[in-house]
């Protein structure tokens, strides 16, 4: 129970900083003016993928019956969380700006750091349940 | 089977009269198979200094300790530590546990050192009449001190060693566990024929002795004669 | 069991103990790794930017005046405009001693246009260029056309879209490989293009082209012909043609060298100072450690370990957490540097163009062996106090 519980921690804290971060000290690029940049979309969809993330983290931690679904379901929510930034969603057009430059790499780290806990959550609940 | 002769351990002292002391006066001694050996002496009296030379384990200032022909100090370090893991059991004064290995692998640490087969039925043996089989997949540090004491015996006798040395072997050991050491001692030197000395100052160990040694201030006297058994 | 699974043992047992060692070790790596990285990008930006000034001087307005604005446009990329009239081209060709000259022309484009921030366009010249064009021919095969674009790998546009200047649509026809310079946040088009370009500025009210006519050009790249001095001909062009400045590109990149030796010194000494800092720690810790463990490797001599077994024991240890701390320290280095390399490089202002993979792997693996090389040493040290230490003498110490 302990083992299975580990990825979810550090999954719910990953997914924290990313909703938190995309909000405060990650955040995309901000006009000086006020307008919206072209990076707002991606930093809002990140937000919104970060929450999931975090409920998906919290069932992992709570429920060890919709562990291993739980585990299973946050993977393509982290892989999202990847390829939103650039791939998915456009950001600015400058790559020196901060959402290239801070935004997009912390997301992708935190995201892919996610996907491991995910995917080690899932290796560990999925054993469990076979024993 | 281990013959000193005229061994000793001089310490160069800085202050006082002479500049050298003697922890062990010159001696020569025998330690003979088929028997049992104490050495009994007060406190600071050099007893563990003279075991630790025999024993290999502490070059003496001069003489020599000799293992059948083998002069020990003559020998390289590795010669001489395989050696001491193949033919001479010890059994150190206070703890001697290695706290990463479970009790079972303080027991085999000889073998494994030297990558001899392991005898693990053997060690198994010893922990059932030391009493403690039950604790072989503990860890030293759930250990009492007793139990630890029986965990440096068993190790000392699986290695079904020419000559055991056993440092205060039953410093931490109850009057039960006392007796039942000193016979287990007494009856590996009869009954498989090899040498067994004993550093202690417990006169409860001279009813098991064949043979006695004194020890007062760095000088030996004896052996005395042979103390009757036990009834 | 042999001398390897002790070692691991021992370690995998005394988990607070071996989590200290790994992280000292971690630590040292990160910093080697990590400062190598930066002072290999920082010594490959230099490089890079020489061979993007493949001039030998610079021909700009004296409106620019323009060294430090000039430079800030090769090394941040900050957006620039100046003119000064066509004809300084054939002037530059009549000075005696010029191999070669190609103009360039640059323009500011608005921040409404396209995105958040401003970008620098710069034309040139394709049949005569000999700096930017030889880089763009790398990764467009053909002229740039009208109405085609190639863009610094900075700017965040694919092949084949439609990026708008001024409202006019220009195609993006190739991304140019990085320079870690400021041309990386450029775009670069044909001068039939910038003509363009500029009436469309101009009808948009965004006039640069103060007193110039029509024909306007910002700068003029000059190359001396071989033999000749180049601050002799530098001089003749300030002498020769007005209301420009002839600037020796040299004392630009000697500008830009001195202060990236000073960061690379600064980045050297750091690493050195954790180097010894680390190493006299790891030291110490061991020494420590095996004062420490004096009275169980008295044990282990009593069970019949050799000194040398001992002492490969303890060089295996120390080995292993050194192993785990140079993995764990690269991985962490390349962690912070290789996504966040962007932002280092606004940060540092300087030229940064990253190493290529196989030098950053090379790199890894030498760290790691350092880091295992340094582990093992520091405990050398400790295994031949060992080797003095009597076991017997050990083993009534302990007690």
């Amino acid at each position: 129970m302990k083992k299975t519980r580990i990825p979810a921690i550090v999954m719910l804290l990953l997914s924290s900083l990313a909703s938190l971060g995309v909000r405060t000290f990650l955040s995309p690029c901000v006009h000086e003016d006020g307008s919206l940049a072209a990076c707002h979309g991606a930093g809002q969809m990140l937000l919104g993928l970060g929450c999931v993330l975090a409920v998906l983290s919290l069932l992992c931690l709570f429920s060890s019956r919709a562990a291993f679904g739980a585990y299973l379901s946050a993977m393509p929510v982290c892989i999202l969380g990847i390829l939103t930034p650039g791939t998915i969603m456009n950001l600015c057009l400058m790559g020196t700006m901060r959402c290239h430059t801070v935004m997009q790499p912390a997301m992708i780290l935190l995201f892919s750091g996610a996907l491991l806990c995910a995917l080690t959550g899932a290796v560990l609940s999925a054993g469990k349940k076979a024993l | 089977m281990i013959q000193a002769e005229n061994v000793c351990m001089q310490y160069f002292r800085k202050t006082g009269a002479a500049n050298f002391f003697y922890a062990v006066q010159p001696v020569s001694l025998q330690v003979q198979e088929d028997s049992l050996t104490v050495l009994m002496g007060r406190s600071g009296s050099g007893k563990t200094t003279l075991l630790n030379m025999l024993s290999g384990l502490q070059k003496p200032s001069s003489g020599s300790v000799l293992l059948g022909d083998t002069d020990l100090y003559s020998l390289r370090d590795r010669d001489l530590s395989r050696l001491r893991s193949e033919k001479i059991g010890v059994v150190p004064q206070g703890r001697s546990a290695v706290d990463t290995l479970t009790v079972m692998g303080n027991i085999l640490l000889p073998e494994m050192l030297t990558g001899r087969p392991l005898p693990v039925s053997g060690a198994e043996g010893w922990m059932e009449k030391l009493g403690i089989l039950n604790l072989k997949d503990a860890m030293p540090s759930q250990l009492s001190g007793g139990e630890l004491r029986r965990m440096a015996i068993a190790r000392a006798l699986s290695q079904q060693p020419d000559v055991l040395f056993a440092d205060e072997p039953t410093g931490d050991l109850d009057d039960e566990n006392t007796h039942l050491v000193f016979r287990i001692f007494k009856a590996y030197a009869h009954e498989e024929h090899k040498a067994v000395f004993i550093v202690t100052h417990e006169n409860d160990a001279l009813q098991y002795a064949d043979l006695v040694f004194r020890m007062d201030a760095g000088k030996i006297t004896g052996p005395s004669p042979f103390p009757p058994s036990p009834a | 069991m042999n001398i390897f699974s002790l070692a691991f043992k021992n370690l995998t047992r005394k988990g607070r103990r071996t989590a200290v060692l790994i992280l000292l070790t971690a630590f040292l790596s990160l910093a080697v790794f990590g400062g190598s990285v930066m002072i290999l990008s920082l010594q490959s930006g230099l490089n890079s930017l020489e061979a993007r000034l493949g001039a030998d001087i610079i021909l700009v307005p004296s409106q620019a005046q323009s060294k430090v604005s000039f430079q800030n446009m090769f090394l941040q990329g900050t957006t620039g405009a100046f003119y000064m009239d066509a004809s300084a081209l054939d002037k530059v060709m009549e000075v005696e001693g010029v191999e070669k000259a190609a103009p360039q022309t640059f323009l500011a484009s608005l921040k409404a246009d396209c995105c958040s921030i401003r970008i620098q366009v710069i034309g040139i010249d394709p049949e005569k260029d000999f700096t930017v064009q030889p880089w763009i021919a790398r990764s467009l095969s053909r002229e740039l056309g009208d109405m085609d674009v190639a863009v610094g790998c900075k700017v965040e546009a694919d092949v084949g879209e439609i990026i708008r200047i001024y409202d006019m649509r220009c195609k993006v026809v190739a991304r140019l490989e990085p320079t870690g310079t400021g041309l990386d946040t450029a775009v670069y088009c044909s001068m039939e293009t910038m003509a363009e370009l500029l009436r469309a500025a101009e009808e948009k009210g965004v006039s640069h082209k103060i007193e110039s006519g029509d024909d306007v050009i910002s700068a003029v790249y000059v190359k001396v012909r071989d033999g000749y001095d180049i601050d002799t001909v530098n001089s003749r062009l300030n002498g020769h043609i007005r209301k420009a400045t002839a600037v020796r590109t040299r004392s630009m990149i000697t500008g830009v060298s001195d202060s990236l030796a000073g960061v690379s010194r600064t980045i050297t000494v750091l690493i050195a100072a954790v180097w010894v800092l680390a190493f006299i720690i790891l030291l110490l810790s061991f020494a420590l450690i095996v004062r420490e463990r004096a009275r169980e490797f008295a044990v282990f001599r009593l069970a019949g370990a050799s000194v040398s077994m001992l002492g490969s024991m303890v060089m295996l240890e120390s080995a292993l957490c050194g192993l785990a701390g140079g993995l764990a320290g690269t991985g962490a280095a390349a962690l912070v540097l290789f996504p966040f390399s962007r932002l280092i490089e606004n940060a540092l202002n300087l030229p940064y163009l990253m190493p290529g993979l196989t030098q950053v792997l090379l790199l890894g693996v030498l760290t790691v062996v350092l880091s295992v090389a340094v582990s093992a040493l520091s405990s050398t040290m400790a295994a031949y106090r060992l080797s003095r230490v009597n076991p017997g003498t050990a083993l009534r110490e302990g007690n």
